[in-house]
C-alpha cells in the first residue's frame, strides 16, 4: 500500500506543497498560467500552524479504508479506486456530510471548473492519481524539499523508521543520546520561549 | 538528454563526461530545485522586514496581504525595484572600480595601465563640459575622473552622459521625474523606498525603478565602458576564435572569467613575459594560452583578440576538459560551484577581487599599483599547476570556430565611413528593416544558446541587423554567425550590405556593461534623424537572461524607448497590474514595453512585427505586421 507519509517534525511551513498541489489541479498545470485561471485552482493539502513557531503540519486526505466520507455520502459520489478515495464532482451535492465525518478535516468546498455546471463542490486530495500512474510522485511530495512528505510503500517507510530506532537503541546502550538530534531543536526552543512570552501556549 | 541542456557539441561532450564521472553541474542543481518556490516565481513573497516573511496566495484562498498590509502589487513592485537596484549596483560598482584606477593612472600611480585612447578621452571630457584647451592629457583625465566621481554622488541634477540622449527623450525623462541624478543615489533611494512603510504605490515604485536602471545604463555601465576604452583601447574589428576548442592540449591554459578587465588586461601583458614563457617551456608546455569566459572574456576578445572559451554555462564544463591549469576570476556570474568542480581536476581557481572571495580558491589580491607584478604571480601559479595535469584526462572537444569581434560604436561608424548615413539609408530603403540588440545571459531553464542562436538566425534572415553583447555574443560566435561569410545566412538586403562593408550580419558590441554602447548608437541614430529613440525600428531581446543585472539592462533599454522581449519569465506574475503596466502601460509612458516569450521563433515574430510598425509610423516602406507569422515548417515541427 503506497501512501504519502507525513513527518511533521520535518515541516518548515514553506507551503510549497500547497502551491504545487494547486498547480497540479489547475487546467494548464503551468504556474504562470494557473494563477490567472477562473475559478482559480485550489490546493488539497493545507499546512496548518502548530502551537508555536517551528511546528506546522501538512494535512491532507489519508485515503482511509474504510473511508468514513465514502460511507456517509448520500449520493454515492465518493468511491475507491485501489488505494485512492475519489470524489465524483458531478454527483456531489455539496451537503458537507463527508467533511463532517472526516477524522482529519481535509475536505474543503470550492468552485471547480470541471464540475458541470461549474459550482462549489467537495474538494480533496485525489492522490495525484494521474501523476502516480505515469510513475511520478504526487506533486506535494515532489515540492517538499525537507522530507516532511515522503511517498512510498507504507511498510517500507515505517521500516526505515524502525531501522533508525535500532541505531538509537544501540547508541542508548552505549550511553549516547537515546533520541535523534532534531536539527531544528534550537529553532523550536526559541519558538516555545516566544510563545510563553506572549502567553500563547 | 544533453540536447536539452545545450545546443553545442563542446558542451554536450563535457556533459557526457560529467555524467560518467558523477560531477554535478548547474543542470543537476536546477533539477534538484524543481519545483521552484511558486510564491517567489510569482514575486509575491517578501522578506523585507521582520514582521514577515510574508507571501500572498495567488490562488486566492490564503492571505492576500502581508503583515504590513502590502498587497501583491506592492510586494511585486518592491521586489522588482530591489532587483533592478542590485543589477544597477553591480554594473555601477564595476564602473567605479574602473574609474578609481583611471584616476590613479591619470596621476601616474599605477603599474601596467596607461591612457591608450587620448582622442576618446578628450571627446568624453567635452561631453562632460570640461574645457579641453589642449591641456596636458593627465590634467584632462584627472578632471574627467573627478567629474565622474561626482556622478556617483548626490550633488548633481543629472549624470553626465544623459547629455548625449536625444533632447526629446531627456525632456520625457524630466517630465516623468526619472532623469537619473546620481548613480549611487538612485540605488540607495530604491532601497529606501522599498523599506516597509515608504513607497507603497506600485506605479511610483516602478517609475523609480526606471530611474534606477537609467543610472546604470547612462551612468555606471557607460562609465565602465567608456573608461575601459580610454585605458585599454577602443575596440576595432578583430578576428579570433570561440568554443572549448580554444584550449590547447600542449599549453598552459588559463581562463579569465568574470567581468572587469582591470586585472585580466595586465594578465595578457604578463603572459608575454619571456621569463614566464621560458618557465612554461621548462615545464614541458609549448606556451601559455589565455582564453576568456563570460564578459571578462568579451572585454579581452574585442580589444586583444583573446580566444573565447565560452559563456556562462560553460564555466563548469571548461574545467572538465582536464586541460585548464587556472581559472582566474574577478567578479559577477562566477558560480560558487567552480571550486567544487575544480577539486575533481588539477585546476586552480584564483580569486582576485577582495570583494569576491570563493571558498576553495586561492586568493591573490588585485592591487593596481602592482598590477603587472600580480599578473605575473598569477601566471606563475598557473604554470606550476601544469605539473599536476593528468595527460590521460585531457579531453578538448572539437575545433574552435572563427569569429569577428570588436564593433564599438566608433568601429561601426568607421566601417560606415565615419557617419551613420549609409546605415540610415539602408534602413530607409528597406534593405535593412531595423536593428535588434540580442543580449543577456545563459539560463539552464533554456537549452544553452538555443534562444540566442534561433532568434538571431530568424532576425538576420529577415534583414534585421543584430548587435550582440555578453553571453548572447559568445553564443552567436559559436554558431558561426559572426564572420563576414555569415552574410550568406542573412536575407538578401542585409547580406548585400554586409558584403559591401565586409562585416558580419551579427556585430559583437562587447560585454554586458557594453550594452551602454547600444544606447550610444541608438542615440546617435535618433539624433542624426532628429527623432526620439522610441521612433526608430529597433528592439532588444534577452532570450536566456538570468541575472539581476539583466533586469536592470532590460529596464534601461525600455526606459530609453526600445521594446524588449524577455525569454524567461520575470517574477512579476503575482500582480496582474504590474504585468499590465510593463507589457502595455509603459507604451504611453516611455514609448516602449516589455514582451515575454520563451519560444525564440515566436519572439522573432513579435520583434519583426514591432519593427514593421515602427517603419510604418516613420513613413518608410513596411510589411503589414499582421502578415508576419511563425514559418509554417517551424510551426508544424514545434
Amino acid at each position: 500500500m503506497k501512501t504519502v507519509f507525513v513527518d511533521p517534525l520535518q515541516c518548515i511551513g514553506c507551503r510549497q506543497c500547497m502551491f504545487a498541489c494547486a498547480v497540479e489541479h489547475s487546467r494548464s498545470k503551468e504556474p504562470f498560467l494557473a494563477i490567472f485561471e477562473d475559478p482559480p485552482p485550489k490546493p488539497r493539502i493545507h499546512v496548518e500552524i502548530g502551537p508555536y513557531q517551528g511546528i506546522s503540519f501538512p494535512n491532507k486526505c489519508r485515503h482511509c479504508s474504510p473511508a468514513p466520507c465514502q460511507q456517509v455520502c448520500p449520493t454515492g459520489a465518493i468511491s475507491r479506486d485501489g488505494e485512492i478515495v475519489l470524489i465524483d464532482i458531478d454527483k456531489c451535492i455539496a451537503c458537507a456530510m463527508c467533511a463532517m465525518v472526516c477524522p482529519f478535516d481535509t475536505i474543503t468546498f470550492h468552485t471547480q471548473a470541471n464540475a458541470a455546471p461549474p459550482r462549489v463542490v467537495a474538494t480533496k486530495c485525489d492522490g495525484c492519481i494521474d501523476r502516480v500512474r505515469h510513475g511520478m510522485e504526487p506533486a506535494c511530495v515532489e515540492a517538499c524539499k525537507v522530507g516532511a512528505l515522503v511517498y512510498g510503500e507504507l511498510n517500507d517507510i515505517i521500516k526505515e523508521g524502525r531501522s533508525r530506532q535500532a541505531i538509537l537503541a544501540a547508541n542508548a546502550s552505549a550511553g549516547e543520546a537515546a533520541r535523534e538530534k532534531d536539527p531544528l531543536e534550537d529553532w523550536r526552543a526559541w519558538g516555545k520561549e516566544v510563545a510563553q512570552v506572549v502567553g500563547g501556549v | 538528454m544533453n540536447e536539452r541542456q545545450s545546443i553545442n557539441q563542446d558542451a554536450q561532450t563535457m556533459l557526457r563526461r560529467a555524467h560518467m564521472e558523477g560531477i554535478d553541474t548547474v543542470w543537476e542543481r536546477l533539477a534538484a530545485q524543481q519545483p521552484q518556490c511558486g510564491y517567489c516565481l510569482m514575486g509575491v513573497s517578501c522578506r523585507n522586514c521582520s514582521m514577515g516573511p510574508c507571501r500572498v496566495d495567488p490562488f486566492g484562498e490564503g492571505p492576500q496581504k502581508g503583515v504590513c498590509g502590502a498587497d501583491a502589487d506592492t510586494i511585486v513592485a518592491r521586489n522588482l525595484g530591489r532587483t533592478i537596484a542590485a543589477g544597477a549596483a553591480a554594473h555601477s560598482d564595476h564602473g567605479r572600480d574602473i574609474l578609481e584606477v583611471f584616476l590613479e593612472t591619470a596621476k601616474g600611480e599605477t603599474s601596467g595601465y596607461e591612457i591608450k585612447d587620448e582622442a576618446k578621452l578628450r571627446a568624453l571630457a567635452a561631453t562632460f563640459g570640461l574645457e579641453d584647451g589642449n591641456r596636458p592629457i593627465a590634467e584632462v583625465a584627472t578632471d574627467l575622473a573627478e567629474a565622474m566621481l561626482e556622478d556617483y554622488g548626490s550633488r548633481k541634477d543629472q549624470v553626465g552622459f544623459v547629455e548625449i540622449a536625444p533632447e526629446v527623450r531627456r525632456t520625457l525623462w524630466d517630465n516623468l521625474g526619472i532623469t537619473p541624478r546620481g548613480i549611487d543615489r538612485e540605488t540607495v533611494e530604491m532601497m529606501h523606498r522599498t523599506h516597509m512603510g515608504v513607497d507603497n504605490d506600485y506605479v511610483n515604485i516602478l517609475l523609480h525603478g526606471l530611474r534606477t536602471s537609467l543610472s546604470d545604463g547612462w551612468g555606471g555601465s557607460m562609465i565602465a565602458t567608456e573608461l575601459s576604452d580610454v585605458m585599454f583601447g577602443t575596440p576595432q574589428p578583430i578576428m579570433s576564435t570561440v568554443n572549448l576548442g580554444t584550449l590547447k592540449a600542449d599549453s598552459v591554459n588559463i581562463a579569465l572569467h568574470g567581468h572587469n578587465p582591470l586585472l585580466s588586461d595586465v594578465i595578457v601583458q604578463a603572459a608575454k613575459d619571456p621569463e614566464l614563457i621560458a618557465l612554461a617551456e621548462a615545464m614541458g608546455a609549448a606556451g601559455i594560452n589565455l582564453v576568456g569566459l563570460c564578459c571578462t572574456g568579451n572585454e579581452l576578445l574585442m580589444r586583444k583578440g583573446v580566444p573565447m572559451a565560452g559563456n556562462h554555462l560553460i564555466q563548469e564544463l571548461v574545467i572538465m576538459t582536464g586541460a585548464l591549469e587556472a581559472m582566474v576570476v574577478d567578479y559577477q556570474c562566477i558560480m560558487p560551484s567552480v571550486t567544487d568542480v575544480a577539486k575533481c581536476f588539477h585546476t586552480r581557481v584564483i580569486s582576485t577581487a577582495d570583494k569576491a572571495k570563493f571558498p576553495g580558491a586561492t586568493h591573490i589580491s588585485f592591487d593596481p599599483h602592482r598590477g603587472l607584478e600580480i599578473g605575473k604571480q598569477i601566471i606563475r601559479t598557473a604554470i606550476e599547476a601544469y605539473a599536476e595535469r593528468v595527460p590521460e584526462r585531457v579531453l578538448i572537444p572539437g575545433e574552435p570556430v572563427p569569429m569577428m569581434a570588436g564593433f564599438s560604436v566608433e568601429a561601426i561608424l568607421g566601417a560606415l565611413g565615419g557617419t551613420p548615413e549609409p546605415l540610415v539609408e539602408a534602413i530607409k530603403a528597406g534593405q535593412i528593416r531595423g536593428a535588434v540588440g540580442v543580449v543577456g545571459c545563459n539560463n539552464p531553464k533554456i537549452p544553452q544558446d538555443k534562444g540566442h542562436v534561433t532568434l538571431t538566425q530568424r532576425l538576420i534572415e529577415n534583414d534585421i541587423l543584430v548587435v550582440v553583447t555578453g553571453c548572447a555574443a559568445v553564443a552567436n560566435g559559436k554558431a558561426g554567425h559572426m564572420v563576414p561569410e555569415a552574410a550568406d545566412l542573412a536575407g538578401t538586403g542585409l547580406g548585400a550590405v554586409c558584403r559591401a562593408l565586409g562585416i558580419p550580419p551579427v556585430l559583437h558590441m562587447g560585454s554586458c556593461v557594453d550594452n551602454s554602447r547600444i544606447l550610444v548608437l541608438a542615440a546617435a541614430l535618433a539624433n542624426y534623424l532628429g527623432v526620439d529613440i522610441s521612433d526608430l525600428p529597433l528592439a532588444g531581446a534577452a532570450p536566456e537572461w538570468y541575472s539581476e543585472k539583466a533586469v536592470s539592462i532590460g529596464t534601461y533599454v525600455v526606459a530609453s524607448g526600445i521594446y524588449t522581449v524577455l525569454g524567461v519569465q520575470p517574477p512579476i506574475f503575482g500582480s496582474e497590474h504590474v504585468v499590465n503596466l510593463l507589457a502595455e502601460g509603459l507604451e504611453g509612458v516611455v514609448g516602449a514595453t516589455f514582451g515575454i516569450e520563451p519560444d525564440p521563433e515566436k519572439a522573432a515574430v513579435m520583434i519583426r512585427r514591432h519593427i514593421e510598425k515602427k517603419r510604418r509610423a516613420l513613413g518608410l516602406p513596411f510589411i503589414d505586421p499582421e502578415t508576419i507569422d511563425v514559418p509554417a515548417a517551424v510551426g508544424a515541427g514545434a
